[in-house]
């Protein structure tokens, strides 16, 4: 087989097609101080500057080979556009992602879908990264993107105490909202492809069984999750974090060209109840092993996860910016010697 | 320095409690920190701070999984270096499952010398039936109180005899070994028992 660029490698992967090896890459957040600071980039600022998110992105394979560039970072893009406020955290030391201040949101009648969605809030700036990213790195890396699930965004613009009752007492009205953030979120993606993005992660967290049961899970998030996957752009990823293992059948039948799952997912169990042929992402703790980790327990770690049946290794979550130089050198020595 | 996690469903009175005990804590000669998901929400002017010494840090809130957790650790590894807290009182996010809190804590504690502490999970007596019946509810209730070592009863003042009992009831069926403790900050019921509970209790070294 000739020797294939990283983007060609993930590409044919997420297609099921045969690649030399399995790609290093994530379709979540990973950006790290190490590259943040060889390119003197404050943290609190690469969330709000297109240049600085694509340099930050491109830094991640420039530095350490790894084979992707995914923006953005944080998990608050469509929150802002919907009409949230943010904290920056400028004025706090040390590193704190972007976190939604004021939510926007009551009722379904409260959400609406700007009609000039590429200027919402810092969508521009996540579509300025990708086209940056794809002037620099052409067709040598493939590039990513990330939108929230219906419910987990519904967490972001709506109180969380009320979602989860109204959920329960007046489910059509939780259901109404749900499709009206699916469509938005649909539309996300399609801007995001229209930029340049090659694959794309629906983050769903909030279905997690750490704090929704399989049968709510099934009932209130499944159906939005299956029409968001049927009309967005492909290769398509389905992340939960958390416990999925009672939830990892009903994700799958979501559709999506593949599913990731972090720590808490038995990866050998679910690669039993998938099936050789699935497309199983996961899940090196990137905490424990890659933040707080010794170089010399990555490698094993992360071959731990190709082992027990991951197709790719992916990390359960996004990256720490505070992961070692020699940490990350470590995950791709290892992964690179597949 | 003792980490303590003052965990439980949203709008169960975790802010309002941790303002109450830190200064209880305080006030008994301890440096105490508070670790809050939202300092914007927390009810803790400059004067308050000054004149019981407490410092307070933001960590973030919304996703509960690992921006926090980062945050979190360097957050504890900040303290540990600089303030040099006696005490410090982790309030996560009301969907925060207790034990990966833990966890997560617990990660740095030989650098930084960390012991835990209890972990408290607030239970809302006014809203017994609702937190442990509603399907898109119950879970999460569950595991948080399942995860305490000490479970506090909480706004036993707004709830009659029986209702607050039938609580405790509820709350003992699913935890055979927590403390329960009946809490009321409004008229400080339960306080003292607590804040003894938090400084004297250690659960993992």
């Amino acid at each position: 087989m000739t020797t294939m660029t990283a983007r060609e490698r993930v590409m044919k992967f997420l297609k099921g097609e045969k690649v030399d090896r399995p790609p290093i890459f994530s379709g979540m957040g990973n950006v790290i101080k190490p590259v943040l600071d060889k390119n003197n980039i404050v943290f609190s600022r690469v969330h709000r500057d297109s240049e600085l998110m694509a340099k930050a992105a491109a830094g991640m394979y420039r530095e350490f080979g790894y084979e992707c560039a995914v923006v953005p970072f944080d998990l608050g893009v469509e929150a802002e556009a919907l009409g949230a406020k943010m904290n920056y955290y400028d004025e706090v030391e040390g590193l704190l992602y972007p976190t939604v201040k004021e939510k926007s949101v009551v009722s379904v009648e409260d959400v609406k879908i700007p009609a000039d969605l590429k200027n919402a809030g810092r969508i521009p700036i996540v579509i300025g990264a990708i086209k940056a990213l794809r002037r620099e790195l052409g067709d040598e890396v493939a590039i990513g993107t990330y939108v929230l699930g219906p419910f987990t965004l519904a967490g972001q613009v709506k109180e969380l105490d009320q979602l989860f009752e109204e959920s329960f007492l007046e489910p059509e009205k939780t259901a109404k909202l749900l499709e009206t953030l699916s469509e938005f979120i649909i539309q996300v993606f399609k801007v995001y492809q229209e930029a340049g993005a090659d694959y794309f992660t629906l983050r769903e967290m909030g279905g997690t069984s750490d704090v929704m049961s399989p049968k709510s899970f099934k009932s209130l998030i499944k159906p939005h999750l299956i029409r968001i996957i049927s009309e967005m752009p492909r290769p398509s990823i389905l992340h939960i974090c958390g416990d999925t293992n009672s939830i990892i059948g009903d994700m799958a039948e979501c559709g999506a060209d593949a599913v990731s799952v972090d720590q808490k997912n038995c990866i050998t169990d679910t690669r039993q109840k998938l099936g050789q042929g699935a497309i199983i992402l996961g899940n090196f703790d990137p905490i424990k092993i890659l933040h707080k980790g010794n170089a010399n327990d990555v490698g094993p770690a992360v071959l731990d996860a190709l082992k027990g049946g991951a197709s790719a290794v992916w990390p359960g979550c996004d990256l720490w910016p505070e992961v070692p130089s020699e940490n990350m050198e470590a995950l791709m020595k290892a992964l690179k010697s597949v | 320095m003792k980490i303590v996690q003052i965990a439980g469903y949203l709008g169960s009175g975790k802010t309002t409690l941790i303002i109450a005990l830190s200064r209880k804590v305080a006030e008994a000669g301890m440096k105490v920190a508070i670790l809050v998901n939202d300092v914007g929400a927390v009810p803790v002017d400059g004067k308050v701070i000054e004149e019981y010494g407490l410092t307070v840090k933001d960590i973030g809130g919304g996703c509960i999984c690992c921006q926090v957790a980062g945050t979190m650790i360097r957050t504890l590894e900040t303290l540990a270096k600089g303030p040099k807290p006696e005490m410090i009182i982790i309030e996560p996010t009301g969907i925060a499952v207790p034990e990966s809190i833990r966890q997560t804590v617990m990660m740095n504690a030989g650098k930084t010398g960390a012991v835990l502490g209890p972990t408290i999970v607030l239970f809302d007596t006014t809203r017994t039936d609702k937190l442990l019946t509603y399907d898109t509810l119950k879970r999460l209730v569950t595991t948080q109180i399942r995860d305490a070592d000490i479970v506090a009863l909480s706004k036993v003042d707004l709830s009659s005899a029986d209702a607050t009992d039938h609580a405790e009831r509820a709350v003992r069926e699913l935890n055979q070994t927590a403390k329960i403790i009946r809490l009321s900050t409004v008229t400080g019921e339960g306080l003292a028992v607590l804040a003894d509970q938090m400084r004297e209790v250690t659960v993992q070294a």
